[in-house]
């Protein structure tokens, strides 16, 4: 980015720039929610590989087949799961497989959010940063504007 | 004089805003490109980290058939294949519609500063 000095645009470049700073923290603020709920949904998954120990094997279990209707069931195996890695592949993989598969998930979109962060502060203290000078600016047109109208009082 | 430039303002602007037009759909479309490649990236790693052990299904409709698991890696490797060409390709597109704008712009405001001088003239006739 060029280093441009604040106080020497006017107004209305001030006004654009403080509405595109506006847009991309409102962009970053909404990526990092993303990236919060899909974290959150890994956890989630990740926890609830646990059920399946040796102790629950062979246990009923009620299957859903849609919302509102459920079928029994015997878990008769717990040592599988089928991953859903993207685009429509699915993998058959062991639970301590599939555990690492949702821990490298999880890093890797921690890691994401927290290259993110730093741009999203940087922004807000510009965005700041333009708010001020805008209101010294306007204040001092205010000066001016009361100060040329007693002039011409006078 | 200046209503004959006047029109042709007008419709220079109207191709400006044309080109403005393709230009962000250019933009967008390069942008979804951009998603599927980190997409496909993502599952290239993971079937890159697969053993002989893993069973690979691929989900076509709501039925999720067998599949090889090098067959598999091979049509991922060529989506990304596809999916890098055809960025490339909007790259190209975009560069060349960024000249087209720059252009347009130009003559817009040469065009511009032609209607407000005729402009000017006939204010100083009348």
């Amino acid at each position: 980015m060029t280093a441009v000095n604040l106080t020497e645009l006017s107004l209305p470049q001030l006004e654009g720039l403080k509405n595109q700073l506006d847009q991309e923290t409102e962009f970053l603020t909404t990526s990092i929610g993303q990236l919060k709920v899909v974290q959150t949904k890994y956890v989630e998954a990740k926890d609830s590989l646990n059920v399946l120990n040796k102790s629950n094997e062979g246990k009923e279990v009620l299957v859903p087949l849609s919302s509102s209707m459920y079928v029994p069931g015997t878990l008769n195996d717990v040592n599988h799961v089928l991953v859903d890695v993207g685009t429509g592949y699915y993998v058959e993989k062991n639970v301590d497989d599939t555990k690492d598969f949702f821990k490298r998930k999880i890093d890797f979109l921690t890691k994401q959010i927290e290259k993110i962060q730093p741009a999203l502060q940087e922004k807000h203290a510009l965005k700041q940063a333009v708010v001020e000078v805008m209101n010294m600016k306007i204040q001092q047109l205010h000066s001016q504007q009361s100060s040329s109208s007693t002039t011409s009082k006078a | 004089m200046a209503e004959a430039i006047q029109k042709k303002l007008q419709s220079e602007v109207e191709k400006y805003q044309m080109i403005q037009k393709d230009l962000s759909k250019s933009m967008s479309a390069r942008q979804k490109l951009e998603a599927q490649l980190t997409e496909n990236n993502i599952v290239k790693e993971e079937l890159d980290l697969l053993d002989s052990q893993n069973i690979v299904y691929k989900l076509i409709g709501p039925v999720l058939v067998k599949q090889d698991p090098d067959e598999a890696k091979a049509t991922v490797a060529k989506r990304l294949e596809y999916i890098n060409g055809e960025i490339q390709r909007h790259e190209n597109l975009l560069k060349e519609l960024e000249r087209k704008s720059d252009q347009h712009r130009e003559v817009l405001t040469s065009l511009q500063q032609e209607y407000q001088r005729a402009q000017g003239l006939a204010v100083g006739k009348v």
